[in-house]
């Protein structure tokens, strides 16, 4: 690495590349694309490389990669909030679709983000390998041999003894060598090196980050994600046509969904019932059995938010919750059409006041229809009724009904949780709310709706990423390399003795850190120097 | 589990005593520059001039001296004690005053016994939650800036940097001033969503480095302050802060101290991003899902990065690299700040969708 730091008042020596040339061959050329008159093709290639690979690109790149993730937070992405793009669609009727163009509802995935990280991460092989050979070089290189006047390094001292210059030597060596220092001797001096991990460090970092860009790349081919809503008393089976939502890897199929079945028993919300923070929520628990196959034995499980539920490494997490009513309707011939739990979602969780609809295609003469609110804690507020806790202690109901034709049989697909009132016709009931039990009875002969009670309903999310244990691993090994690399130093020791001619010997030690970003050479280095005296002394001694 | 109000009452019994403190110590520190005693202005250019020197001493390898040579600071106390009797080092002749002054003393008095009062009023507000005092906002701002404080005093005593006292304290001040006054939220638990342990690694993790960037940030804008000063007096053109830039050390001693800060704090970031990752992947079934304080987190790490690679990089080094760091700090408090208040996402805490 600090092959690549030119210092700021020394020229690179050679073999030092600097600034625009890079690592891969030496040259003498500094400043690229000043001094290339013509270039062939190979040249330009050449000299594209080396401008890809400089530290001036890199930075630049990794500049631009933090600048284009930008308009992914102010912006609403489809793969976040779905629904908050279709709603930019109608509050910004002219702008979304050259948003759409330019790929902004979909920053992470679009063709010029991945130009940017993709180009980003060739810089880095093509910095980081070159790198890699160089330090597999210099790692069984001897350290250089000592300076001449080491009192002119950063750090040095001198000491005297009476041992001979040789033994003062062999003093030196077995001390620095038990530091396990790379070392190298000659007649009057011995040089040592440590700290290679640094370099080593800085590399495993970088290919590490190569490491969790491949891992993310392994769970969007690879993996899939899903979502299902399961009202309490169901069971669902793992399959595509199963769940609300499947959002497949590139090469999955849907024989390689885990063939798990899951039915939830109960659901439990409970909510601060006292001081300010009333109605929020406390504790989530599902009691969910369920079976790994066809076949296999039912087990139970508490599902939690944070406590998700594996099977055959599909992971199934609780991600949301809430109030399906219960509704029996009877029809004009007095046949019994509708009979069971309709899902209203929370327009707003502190009061979780929810909303949803109930469509009855079978009922004669007509086809009917209702648009619901559903308020689990009702009080009644200057007439008005709304619902001020999240659980349902006085649950209510109160609906406005359609009879005539829910369109089902247009072919134009409708969502579940809305109502097409084109060709149907508001009835004239008043809304008047149902506690459970209570019924409404329709006009013209219509039926009866009955409001039978309620029952809660969770929502899924189904998981599979194979990326994510070496995407782990890969960011583990790139935290591991980051403190290699910033607190191990690369570091020099050198010791030289001469004989001063009256018996006694002059041993100088001088020191310096190549890199030393964390600070604490000097230290390192009065300690050395410290062991060597006391080492002195001893030998003197004996 | 409902708050321990009376718990609550002597958190902020404590915190207003830490604030208190606080203040009197930015006091001193104001009076150090205004009447302590004064260093020779040349200490600083001395510094440099020594680096041609060092530079081709290693003539084995001419880019290892010149490496040592540009990371001007002061050694740290250890090293000045029996360490090399080396007249020429350069960690040395940066450095300004030995001791502190009497101003400094009293200042460094009021810090630490602000930090007592802060350090418990951190604890007895955990105690009244029961939980880690780190779970919103409020709590959060508080923790860091006990963060920073504890950071700052350890720089100050390892590099004898008393100078920095004045802008660290006052910084820490304004924000610990803001946390309990317009950020105030009364003890309260949280909501399902963040009772995880791997939430609690997370935002420890996060505290303490946003706590030890808010010092490289303060640095780095000491450092632009310094360096201008130093390129007005280069030019010969008078300056108008001239009392206060004049205690200052040598940009190039700033900028490191900033750089060795920005050092510290980045990779207990990256773990507290990676701790978070597997929160998120706990707790909705995906690591990374560029939610906008995720995607915010992304920009400020690579933001760093970009810092940590401007150093690196000729014509980056100093000025620029330090403009970097700043446009991280910056991004920083976007997401603790404007990400929950202007955009809405999973991690605007509150709980299921
Ligand atoms: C994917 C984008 C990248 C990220 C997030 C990144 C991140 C980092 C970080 C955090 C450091 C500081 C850690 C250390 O000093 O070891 C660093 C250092 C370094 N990086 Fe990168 N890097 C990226 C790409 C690159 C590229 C493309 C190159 C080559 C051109 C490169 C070359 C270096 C070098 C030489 C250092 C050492 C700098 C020094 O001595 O201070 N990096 N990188």
């Amino acid at each position: 690495m600090t092959e690549l730091r030119t210092p700021d008042t020394a020229q690179p020596a050679e073999g030092q590349p600097s600034e625009g040339a890079p690592p891969v061959r030496k040259t003498r050329q500094s400043r690229a694309g000043v001094t290339y008159p013509r270039l062939g093709l190979v040249g330009w290639l050449r000299w594209s490389w080396r401008q890809l690979t400089s530290m001036r690109t890199a930075l630049i790149l990794l500049f631009l990669l933090a600048v284009a993730s930008v308009p992914g937070s102010f912006i609403p992405q489809q793969g976040v909030n779905a629904s908050a793009v279709q709603q930019y669609y109608v509050t910004h009727p002219a702008l979304a679709p050259w948003l759409n163009r330019l790929g902004l509802f979909n920053v992470f995935a679009a063709p010029w983000f991945a130009a940017i990280y993709l180009l980003l991460f060739l810089s880095l092989a093509g910095c980081v390998v070159p790198r890699t050979i160089r330090l597999a070089r210099t790692a069984r290189a001897l350290p250089p041999p000592a300076p001449r006047n080491l009192a002119r390094l950063p750090s040095s001292a001198r000491l005297e003894t009476t041992l001979s210059p040789d033994q003062a030597l062999a003093a030196a060596t077995t001390m620095l060598s038990r530091r396990r220092f790379r070392m190298r001797s000659s007649d009057d001096w011995v040089s040592a090196e440590k700290g290679h991990r640094r370099e080593a460090g800085n590399l495993l970092f970088h290919l590490a980050l190569l490491g969790v860009l491949v891992s993310i790349g392994l769970g969007g081919v690879f993996g899939y994600k899903a979502n299902r809503l399961l009202v309490e008393g169901n069971t669902f089976a793992d399959t595509v046509t199963n769940l609300d939502v499947y959002h497949p890897g590139r090469l999955v199929s849907p024989g390689d969904l885990a063939p798990f079945t899951m039915t939830l028993n109960r659901f439990n919300a409970s909510y601060v019932t006292t001081g300010i923070d009333r109605g929020q929520p406390a504790a989530f628990n599902a009691q969910v059995s369920y079976s790994s196959k066809p076949g296999a034995p039912t087990r139970g499980y508490d599902l939690q938010v944070n406590h998700p539920l594996v099977v055959d490494g599909v992971r199934v997490f609780l991600i949301g919750h809430g109030f399906a009513p219960v509704f029996r309707i009877t029809d004009g011939a007095g046949q019994v059409v509708f009979n069971q739990p309709v899902p209203f979602i929370a327009a707003e969780t502190s009061t979780y006041t929810s909303e949803g609809v109930i469509k009855v295609p079978d009922a004669r003469p007509q086809q009917l229809g209702f648009i619901g609110v559903f308020l689990p804690t009702t009080v009644s507020e200057d007439g008005r009724l709304e619902s001020v806790f999240p659980a349902a202690l006085n649950p209510m109901v109160s609906l406005v009904s359609y009879a005539g034709n829910l369109g089902l049989d247009s072919g134009v697909p409708q969502s579940v949780y809305q109502l097409n009132t084109a060709a149907m016709h508001r009835l004239p009931i008043s809304p008047q709310p149902l506690a459970p039990g209570q019924s409404i009875k329709l006009p013209n002969g219509d039926g009866t709706l009955t409001f039978t009670g309620y029952r809660q309903w969770i929502s899924l999310a189904i998981t599979y990423d194979p990326g994510q244990m070496p995407a782990l691993l890969s960011a583990i090994a790139a935290l591991a390399g980051l403190l290699l690399s910033f607190f191990v130093r690369r570091r020099r020791v050198f010791v030289r003795a001469r004989a001063a001619g009256d018996g006694r010997t002059i041993v100088h030690i001088g020191g310096l850190a190549r890199s030393d970003a964390s600070g604490g050479f000097e230290t390192e280095f009065a300690e050395l120097t410290q062991k060597l005296r006391s080492s002195l002394t001893q030998k003197e001694g004996e | 589990m409902p708050a321990n109000l009376g718990m609550a009452q002597l958190s902020n019994a404590f915190l207003v005593a830490a604030l208190l403190c606080y203040s009197l110590a930015v006091l001193a520190f104001a009076g150090d520059f205004a009447f302590g005693r004064r260093r020779g202005a040349a200490a600083g250019t001395q510094a440099r001039a020594r680096v041609p020197e060092l530079v081709g001493v290693g003539a084995a390898d001419g880019s290892i001296a010149g490496d040592a040579a540009t990371d001007g600071l002061p050694a740290p106390d250890s090293a000045t004690g029996d360490g090399p009797a080396n007249p020429r080092s350069v960690s040395k002749s940066v450095e300004p005053g030995t001791k502190p002054g009497r101003w400094v003393q009293a200042a460094l008095a009021a810090v630490m016994v602000g930090l007592v009062a802060h350090v418990l009023g951190v604890i007895t507000r955990g105690l009244a939650v029961h939980r880690i005092p780190w779970g919103d906002m409020y709590e959060f701002v508080t923790a860091l800036t006990c963060v920073a404080v504890i950071f700052f005093l350890g720089l100050m005593i390892r590099y004898k940097a008393y100078y920095l006292g004045l802008f660290v304290m006052g910084a820490v001040v304004v924000a610990l001033g803001l946390a309990q006054t317009v950020i105030y939220t009364a003890a309260g638990p949280v909501v399902p969503a963040l009772q995880s342990y791997w939430l609690s690694i997370h935002v420890t993790a996060i505290t303490l480095a946003v706590g030890t960037y808010f010092v490289a940030a303060v640095l780095g804008v000491v450092y632009l302050f310094a360096e201008r000063h130093a390129r007005r007096v280069a030019a010969g053109r008078p300056t108008g802060s001239d009392g206060i830039m004049r205690r200052l050390p040598a940009p190039e001693v700033i900028d490191s101290l900033a750089y060795r800060t920005v050092m510290f704090a980045f990779p207990i970031w990256t773990f507290g991003i990676i701790a978070g990752a597997i929160w998120a992947d706990q707790a909705w079934g995906r690591y990374w899902g560029w939610d906008p304080t995720e995607t915010w987190a992304f920009i400020t790490w690579v933001v760093y990065a970009c810092f940590l690679h401007a150093r690196a990089t000729v014509g980056w080094r100093g000025r620029k690299a330090q403009v970097v760091q700043l446009i991280g700090f910056c991004c920083l408090l976007f997401n603790m700040v404007g990400v929950s208040l202007f955009i809405t996402g999973l991690h605007s805490y509150a709980g299921l969708n």
